[in-house]
């Protein structure tokens, strides 16, 4: 039986679970609340959003977003701000996240991640224009306290290496 | 009064003696930023004139490395060839017109086109003819038009490889003048000597004619109002150099809003080119990285040069009329207009040869932050791009105004000129060489 000693290895997430954890996710940055959106991530998470397809490194290559708990703070602390011009008005989105799947498991250190893909499909709407992003989303989830936690998240866009106009809120 | 040409009327071909009437000491007429006719002159005039910036050479180390660009909507390719010399290519087969070459970048030994299958050397030269005896005795197919055509002028400076579409013109150390020390200085950053454009590329695009960008790269009184959503309640910025441990003062001081930028440097010189002063970082930049980095350099220069070498005393430096280096998200900008209201960007990071890695990883990272598409600065301008391109629709006025500063300008016995702080002299400066070369054969 397990005990405080021997505690049950954490359990490994239904499709389910992982299903309805990114449809909040989605709705929490189509309500803009991104600072409960950050709070999803763990103090070591990261937000990636490669320039170029097949990327796999985010340090000797540019990504369009690279960003720990403190960058993502500073982003959001923007996004809150009066004058963030780009975001006068806002946007207004709406996310679809389909096609879930259950990738593979890793080991960091005494943690176990859940890598999940998804695909995604962003319809943005400011001023008049409206732009539309998807791509290939990787989710390595991992359990705190009994709660999934995103340590990392990869949004591979399918134009990554297009030309971009201005952006502002995370995908 | 109205003055210019009104984009409704604009039927009749824009002579090049329209263009003074558009540019006044301290204005510009809006449609130099609207009239499709001024665009085609420009593309024509000024683009098709001055030097442009096509790429490093370190982005093609060997024979038969190549990356594909574009020059406004004119597809080119820059290249190795076997023998060594650097080519840029009009990426054009000389049969039917087609692109050669869609990969954005790698190695070929040949280009061949996909439509007939003619073939193509590193240096453009036609190499290869699908059943060639289709041909009449009388066509020569060593015609140079018939290959890849080379755009007639490429040179380089240090690696920065430069490329014009006239024949004549003045030469590329003429052209660049004083702005080749700004070149110098970002090599010399390297313990090596030596720079390397291979981290990648952001791409961003705004709605709006090519000039507002190259008009708000050495604008002064910009940061303060444009990038408020960036500065904390001490009017610091956040880190952007490695070793640094805080960002640049943009606000928070005594004596105005732009208290800090009023004491800025700008310095116009000819051609167009201009430079600004460095951000106001203050403070040492320290920590072991860094020491490590500042140990390399001062093996090599010793101590005194290489405090000089670390104080880079400009933040950005343009070359007219596409190209802005910046020293402190250390990078090299390329500005493509596509349309007269569509414009696109390319921000390369410059890494050094040289240096503990973790130097060049925050070069990535902090430009990341400033240059991305995402980015947490440059956001902010192209929205002010955009709100430009639409409120010059308006009929209520026709001139934007320069006049900053306009009656501190001096001019210098060598041709340069001098100001500080938030005036416009770089923008007058700008359109001091952009009529000259609108206006035929003035340059």
């Amino acid at each position: 039986m397990p005990d405080s000693l021997h505690p049950a290895p954490l359990a490994k997430p239904t499709l389910a679970e992982v299903e309805a954890f990114l449809y909040g996710e989605a709705r929490l940055l189509d309500e803009r609340r991104f600072e409960e959106w950050e709070e999803l991530f763990t103090a070591d998470g990261y937000y990636w959003v490669p320039t170029e397809p097949g990327q796999t490194d985010p340090l000797t290559r540019v990504s369009i977003f690279y960003d720990d708990r403190a960058l993502m703070r500073r982003r959001i602390q923007r996004l809150r701000h009066p004058d963030i011009h780009v975001q006068d008005p806002p946007s207004r989105t709406v996310r679809i996240v389909g096609n879930v799947r259950a990738d593979h498991e890793e080991t960091e250190d005494s943690r176990t991640l859940h890598l999940h893909t998804s695909s995604l499909i962003v319809l943005e709407y400011r001023l008049g224009t409206q732009r539309s992003f998807g791509g290939l989303v990787t989710h390595a989830l991992t359990r705190e306290n009994g709660s999934l936690r995103i340590r990392w998240k990869k949004v591979e866009l399918i134009n990554a290496d297009g030309v971009f106009g201005p952006l502002a809120i995370p995908f | 009064m109205s003055i210019g040409i009104p984009t409704a009327q604009a039927q009749a071909p824009l002579q090049t003696s329209d263009v003074a009437s558009l540019v006044r000491q301290d204005r510009v007429h809006r449609s130099i930023y609207q009239d499709p006719a001024i665009f085609a002159l420009e593309q024509r005039q000024l683009f098709g004139k001055a030097w442009l910036y096509i790429g490093h050479e370190s982005q093609i180390p060997n024979p038969g490395d190549f990356v594909t660009l574009k020059l406004g909507t004119q597809p080119v390719v820059l290249v190795r060839h076997k023998d060594g010399t650097v080519h840029v290519l009009y990426n054009r087969c000389g049969h039917r017109g087609a692109v050669v070459c869609n990969e954005p970048k790698g190695n070929a030994a040949s280009f061949q086109c996909c439509y007939h299958g003619w073939t193509f050397a590193t240096d453009g030269a036609l190499v290869g003819v699908p059943q060639r005896k289709g041909y009449a005795a009388d066509i020569d197919l060593r015609d140079p038009s018939l290959g890849m055509v080379r755009l007639p002028r490429v040179a380089s400076y240090r690696g920065f490889v430069f490329a014009s579409r006239a024949a004549d013109g003045p030469d590329l150390d003429t052209f660049l003048g004083p702005v080749r020390k700004s070149i110098d200085d970002i090599i010399a950053l390297s313990p090596d000597e030596e720079i390397a454009v291979v981290g990648g590329v952001h791409k961003y695009e705004f709605r709006g004619n090519w000039k507002h960008q190259i008009e708000n790269l050495n604008d002064m009184y910009h940061p303060f109002f444009s990038h408020a959503s960036t500065v904390e309640k001490d009017g610091r910025q956040f880190q952007r150099r490695s070793g640094d441990t805080e960002g640049a003062q943009i606000g928070g001081q005594s004596g105005g809003p732009n208290a800090v930028f009023e004491k800025i440097p700008l310095r116009g010189f000819p051609f167009g080119h201009s430079l600004c002063g460095a951000m106001p970082f203050n403070g040492e930049r320290g920590g072991p990285v860094f020491e490590e980095y500042r140990r390399r350099l001062i093996a090599r220069h010793g101590e005194e040069r290489t405090r000089a070498i670390l104080t880079v005393d400009w933040h950005n430096t343009i070359v007219y009329p596409n190209l802005c280096l910046q020293s402190a998200a250390q990078h090299i900008r390329v500005i493509n207009p596509v349309a007269v209201d569509r414009t696109e960007v390319y921000v390369y990071p410059i890494l050094l040869k040289g240096v503990p890695d973790p130097i060049n990883h925050d070069v990535i990272r902090y430009l990341n932050v400033t240059h991305a598409a995402a980015s947490l600065i440059q956001t902010d301008d192209l929205e002010a791009f955009e709100r430009i391109q639409s409120g010059i629709e308006t009929d209520g006025a026709d001139w934007l105004v320069l006049a900053r500063g306009a009656d501190k300008d001096v001019e210098e016995a060598d041709g340069s000129w001098s100001g500080i702080g938030t005036s416009e002299l770089p923008m007058r400066n700008q359109y001091r060489a952009w009529t000259r070369y609108l206006s035929e054969g003035a340059l």
